[in-house]
C-alpha cells in the first residue's frame, strides 16, 4: 500500500489530464504478468471504486422484488432478473466489446467479440446472449477473455479489407477501435481475402460489402424497427453476403440509420462519402426541426459548412434513431439561400438593399395601411422567439391577425390538451390498441410512428386507420377514409369501438391535417364521444392525441398565434410572411405589400416585395416545442449566410424603425416575455403536460363534412423550404416515391 | 495488479479534485475569496468575452460508435459561430479568441466543475439536461418466443 502511495506521486503528474475512464478498464495486456495477480483478486475488495453504469444508464426494474447480485471482476452490482452477462457488466461499469449486439435491437449472439469469462464455466461466454444468474462470478479482463477476444479479432480481420484509410467509417469505426483495444498485432492469415458484390440501396446509403462482418444488425434494424423486411442475408460460410436478394432500394424512412448502426464502414452514407474526416468536424448538440418531433441530433459541421446531421440519444422522443428527411436534409441549408435585404424594384426584379432602407421601407408601408389590413404569418420552421416577436409587433401596430401555417385559420389554441400529443411519445409503448384518425405517421412523424410499429411489435397491439389510402410498415386495419367511419366507431356501430372499449390503454391519434378542415370542430367533437365512451381518458391514463405536423405549430398555439378573423387575407394590404410559404394567397389582393423574412427564397418569395434574410436552424438559437409539448433549444452550428440575421432580431429591429420599439433586445428578455405568455415554453428538455381535459370545452353544433380525410404530407421528402432546397432529398423522392 | 493499478488512481483523482484549480475553487477557508468573474478580469481576457453566454452540456454518445470512454464529460459550448472561409486559402477564419477552445481538449469531470468554471469567467451559463440510456430486460430467449398466430396482410 506504501508503495502504492508513493507511485500514485510519481504518475499523478503524468495522468493529470488523462480522461477519469481510462483507468477504470483495464486492458491486460500481458497475459503472463497478470494471471497470477487476477486469479487472486477475485474477492471482492474493501476499497474498490463506486463504478457508474456505462454512460450514466439507468436501470429499469420492472419489479424491485425481482433483483440479483452478480460480480464483475469482483464488484458486486444489483441487476433485474433476466438481464444478460453483458447488461450486468455495463451496469458494472465495464464495457465490453461487442460488435452484433445493440441495445435497441434483437439479440443475435453471433460475432462472438463479447465473450468473456465466467467462474465455473469451462469455457468464455458470449456475454449478450447468456443470461446473467445469481451470484455469477463475471471476469472481463483475465487471459482467458484477453485471448478469446484477440482469436475472435483474428477471425473478423481474415476477410476485413485493409480499407481503412479510404474509408469514411476511419476514426468511428468499431472494428478499428476493437482491434486496437483487443486485437493481436498480426494476423496469422495469408490467403487472399474474400470480396463482395456492392448492392445498390439507394440515394442514401453507400455499400461496400467486402467490408461487411455479418453481425445482422442492419438486417434486424431493418426487420424490427424500420419494419421493411429487405434487407436478408444468403449464401453461408464465407459466401455469406447481406443484400435485397433481388436488385432492390431499400424503401424505408429510417434507412439512413442502418449507417449508424453498421459497426465497419461496409454500409456509409452516400451524400457524406469522401466529404471530411470526423475528427475534423465540430459537433454541436441541437434539435431537427422538419417535423414534429423534434428529435435530438448533432450537427457536425468543419468550418462554416454542415457536413452531416447524426442522431442523439433521447430515450423520450426518438431514442436514437432519425428519419432520413432528418439526416440529409442539410445540404438544403446551402443552397437557395437568401443572403441579403432585396426589394422589388418597378421592373419586377429584386435589388439588394441595405437593411437600413429595407426596414424603413418596410415600416413606411406598414404605417400607410390601416391596423385591420396587417397580417403576419409564421412559418412551419420557426421557432418561439421570433413568433413572440411578431405577434407583439402586430399588436403593438393594431393588428391581431397573425398566425402560424398549418394551424388552419380557426386554431383552438385555449386548451393545451387539445393540440398536444397527451400520451408522450414514450408512453405510447405501453398501449395496446391505436386508433389513428386522418394522420399517416409514417410520413408525418417518423418518430411516432417507430414507436406505434415498436409497440406493435412488443404487445402485438391492434391498430385502426381512418384515412385515404397509404402504406403502413405493421399490422393496420383500414378501417376507413372519412369522418363517417368515426361517426360509426362513436356510436358504437362499428367493432372496431369493442377493441377501443376493451382496451386496457386505448390510443387515439388525431392528425394535423384535420386542423385545416371546415368542420374540424365536429370531428374533435366525435373524437372525443369516442374517447369518453371507450374510456381513453382517465386520470392515470391520458390517450386522446393530436399528432403535429410543423415544428412551430406547438409553440405558436401555446403563444395564442390565432388570427382574429378566419378570412383576413382577402383585404389585408400589408402581409408579413416570417418563412411562411404554404399560406395560399390566391385571395390577397393585388395591390397587398408582402415582406417576406425567411432563409430560403422558396415559395414565399415568388410575389413578395421585400426580402429580409434570416438565419436558419442549424445558425440559431430558438425555442421549439415537439408534438408532446416538450420544449426544446436548438444551438447554432454554423454561422449564417450572408447578412442574414436572426428573425426575433430583425423585427425587433423594424419595431423600432417603425417607432413601436419592443421592450426587449436580448434573447433573455425576450424569453422572459415569453414566460409571461406560455412559462412551459422555459422549462427546457422537460415535458409539459397538460392541465385541464376535453371536458371543459364547450358544445360543438358544427356539422360533419362526410368528405374523405386528405393526406397531409404529399411527399415525405419534400416538406419544408429547406428539404425542398436540397438535392439528396429531391433525389429521393425520384428514386423512392416513383413520382 | 488491475487492482493496484486503481488504488493508484482513485488516489490520484482524490488529490486531483483537492489540488487542481481547473476542476475545483479554491476551498472555502482560504484567506481569498473569489468573486464571480474574476478569474477572467485579472487574466486579462478583454471585456466582451467575460460576458459571454455559454452552454454546459455532457456529450452524447456518438451514434456511429459503441465504445463509451468519451462518455461522462463535461463541456463548455462557446456558441461561436463567427467563422467564414478566407478567400486566399479557402481555410476557415475566425473572429472568436474561443472559437475553438470548447472543442478541444476542454473537458470536466463533472457538472459542477463546469458550472464554477464558467462562474469563475463571469460566464452566463445554461446547464444542459444529460439523457442517459434506459437499461431494460433483454434475452436471446425473446427470439423464440411465441407471439401468437403471424397476422396475415391486410385486414
Ligand atoms: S452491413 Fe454492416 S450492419 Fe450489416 S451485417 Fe454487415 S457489418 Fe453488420
Ligand atoms: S456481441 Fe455477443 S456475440 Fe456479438
Amino acid at each position: 500500500m506504501g508503495l502504492g502511495l508513493i507511485a500514485s506521486r510519481a504518475i499523478r503528474p503524468v495522468n493529470f489530464f488523462s480522461s477519469s475512464r481510462f483507468l477504470l478498464r483495464t486492458i491486460v495486456s500481458k497475459p503472463e504478468l497478470q494471471s497470477s495477480a487476477a486469479a487472486a483478486d477475485a474477492s471482492p475488495e474493501p476499497d474498490l471504486p463506486p463504478r457508474t453504469p456505462v454512460g450514466g444508464a439507468r436501470v429499469h426494474f420492472t419489479n424491485p422484488e425481482d433483483a440479483i447480485e452478480v460480480f464483475v471482476d469482483g464488484y458486486p452490482v444489483k441487476i433485474p432478473k433476466g438481464m444478460t452477462v453483458l447488461q450486468a457488466c455495463e451496469v458494472a461499469g465495464v464495457d465490453i466489446p461487442r460488435f452484433c449486439y445493440h441495445s435497441r435491437l434483437s439479440i443475435a449472439g453471433n460475432c462472438r467479440m463479447c465473450l468473456v469469462e465466467v467462474e465455473k464455466s469451462p469455457k468464455p461466454v458470449a456475454s449478450c446472449a447468456m443470461p446473467a444468474l445469481p451470484g455469477m462470478k463475471i471476469k472481463t479482463d483475465t487471459p482467458v477473455a484477453k485471448k478469446a477476444r484477440e482469436g475472435v479479432m483474428e477471425f473478423l480481420l481474415m476477410n476485413h479489407p485493409l480499407d481503412c484509410p479510404i474509408c469514411d467509417q476511419g476514426g468511428e469505426c468499431d472494428l478499428q477501435d476493437q482491434s486496437m483495444a483487443f486485437g493481436s498485432d498480426r494476423g496469422r492469415f495469408t490467403e487472399m481475402k474474400r470480396s463482395v458484390v456492392d448492392k445498390n440501396l439507394g440515394p442514401l446509403v453507400k455499400t461496400v460489402m467486402t467490408r461487411c462482418i455479418q453481425c445482422t444488425r442492419c438486417v434486424r434494424f431493418a426487420s424490427e424497427v424500420a419494419g421493411v423486411q429487405d434487407l436478408g442475408i444468403l449464401g453461408r460460410g464465407s459466401g455469406e453476403e447481406i443484400g435485397t436478394y433481388v436488385e432492390k432500394l431499400m424503401t424505408s424512412e429510417l434507412s439512413g440509420n442502418v449507417i449508424d448502426i453498421c459497426p465497419v464502414g461496409a454500409l456509409t452514407s452516400k451524400p457524406f462519402a469522401f466529404k471530411a474526416r470526423n475528427w475534423e468536424l465540430k459537433g454541436t448538440e441541437t434539435i431537427d426541426v422538419t417535423d414534429a418531433v423534434g428529435s435530438n441530433i448533432r450537427i457536425d459541421s468543419r468550418g462554416p459548412e454542415v457536413m452531416r446531421i447524426l442522431p442523439r440519444l433521447n430515450e423520450d422522443i426518438n431514442e436514437e434513431w432519425i428519419s432520413d428527411k432528418t439526416r440529409f436534409c442539410y445540404d438544403g441549408l446551402k443552397r437557395q439561400r437568401l443572403n441579403d435585404p432585396m426589394i422589388r424594384g418597378a421592373d419586377g426584379r429584386f435589388k439588394v438593399v441595405s437593411w437600413r432602407d429595407a426596414l424603413a421601407i418596410v415600416a413606411e408601408v406598414a404605417h400607410q395601411v390601416k391596423p385591420e389590413e396587417i397580417i403576419g404569418i409564421a412559418g412551419k420552421l420557426s421557432d418561439a422567439e421570433s413568433m413572440m416577436a411578431l405577434k407583439d409587433f402586430l399588436n403593438r401596430m393594431g393588428s391581431n391577425n397573425v398566425w402560424c401555417e398549418g394551424t388552419g385559420t380557426q386554431p383552438n389554441a385555449d386548451l393545451r390538451s387539445g393540440y398536444i400529443m397527451n400520451t408522450s411519445i414514450s408512453g405510447l409503448e405501453k398501449a395496446d390498441v391505436f386508433l389513428l384518425v386522418g394522420t399517416q405517421p409514417r410520413v408525418e412523424a417518423v418518430m411516432v410512428n417507430a414507436r406505434i410499429h415498436k409497440t406493435v411489435r412488443a404487445n402485438n397491439a391492434k391498430v385502426g386507420y381512418i384515412g385515404p389510402e397509404t402504406d403502413f410498415n405493421y399490422d393496420c386495419q383500414h378501417l376507413g377514409t372519412g369522418p363517417n367511419t368515426l361517426k360509426e366507431i362513436a356510436e358504437g356501430r362499428h367493432p372496431f369501438f369493442s377493441a377501443i372499449s376493451n382496451a386496457k390503454n386505448p390510443v387515439i391519434i388525431v392528425g394535423a391535417g384535420v386542423f385545416e378542415r371546415e368542420d374540424k370542430d365536429a370531428i374533435f367533437s366525435v373524437v372525443e364521444t369516442i374517447a369518453k365512451k371507450g374510456n381513453v381518458v382517465r386520470p392515470d391514463w391520458n390517450g386522446l392525441n393530436v399528432l403535429l405536423l410543423n415544428a412551430a405549430q406547438a409553440a405558436a398555439l401555446d403563444l395564442g398565434l390565432v388570427p382574429e378573423s378566419s378570412n383576413s387575407i382577402d383585404s389585408a394590404k400589408f402581409v408579413y410572411l416570417m418563412g411562411a410559404d404554404e399560406v395560399n394567397l390566391d385571395k390577397l389582393p393585388d395591390d397587398a405589400f408582402i415582406v417576406y423574412q425567411g432563409h430560403h427564397g422558396d415559395r414565399g418569395v415568388y410575389r413578395a416585395n421585400v426580402i429580409l434574410p434570416a438565419s436558419a436552424f442549424s445558425e440559431k438559437e430558438g425555442t421549439y416545442e415537439n408534438t408532446e409539448g416538450c420544449a426544446q433549444q436548438t444551438l447554432p452550428a454554423v454561422p449564417t449566410v450572408g447578412d442574414a440575421r436572426d428573425d426575433w432580431k430583425t423585427i425587433r429591429a423594424l419595431s423600432e424603425v417603425a417607432g413601436m420599439r419592443l421592450p426587449y433586445d436580448t434573447l433573455g428578455g425576450i424569453r422572459s416575455r415569453m414566460r409571461m405568455v406560455a412559462p412551459n415554453l422555459l422549462q427546457v428538455d422537460e415535458r409539459e403536460p397538460a392541465t385541464f381535459g376535453h371536458s371543459l370545452k364547450p358544445e360543438v353544433t358544427q356539422k360533419l363534412n362526410p368528405a374523405r380525410f386528405k393526406s397531409a404530407v404529399e411527399n415525405f421528402y419534400m416538406t419544408d423550404a429547406i428539404t425542398r432546397a436540397s438535392k439528396i432529398m429531391a433525389q429521393c423522392s425520384a428514386s423512392l416515391l416513383k413520382k | 495488479m488491475a487492482h493496484a493499478l486503481q488504488r493508484i488512481w482513485n488516489h490520484g483523482r482524490a488529490m486531483r479534485a483537492t489540488v487542481c484549480p481547473l476542476s475545483r475553487p479554491f476551498s472555502s477557508d482560504a484567506l481569498v475569496q473569489l468573486q464571480p468573474g474574476e478569474i477572467g478580469k485579472v487574466s486579462g481576457i478583454p471585456e466582451e468575452h467575460l460576458r459571454r453566454r455559454v452552454v454546459i452540456y455532457s456529450p452524447a454518445r456518438t451514434a456511429t460508435q459503441q465504445g463509451s470512454g468519451k462518455l461522462g464529460k463535461w463541456k463548455i459550448n462557446f456558441m461561436s459561430t463567427q467563422k467564414w472561409e478566407n478567400p486566399l486559402m479557402g481555410w476557415t477564419s475566425t473572429g472568436d479568441p474561443y472559437a475553438n477552445v470548447g472543442d478541444a481538449g476542454f473537458n470536466f469531470d463533472s457538472e459542477v466543475a463546469a458550472k464554477e468554471f464558467a462562474e469563475r469567467h463571469g460566464w452566463e451559463y445554461v446547464v444542459k439536461k444529460h439523457n442517459t440510456p434506459l437499461l431494460k430486460v433483454k434475452s436471446y430467449a425473446e427470439n423464440f418466443k411465441w407471439k401468437g398466430l403471424p397476422k396475415t396482410d391486410g385486414n
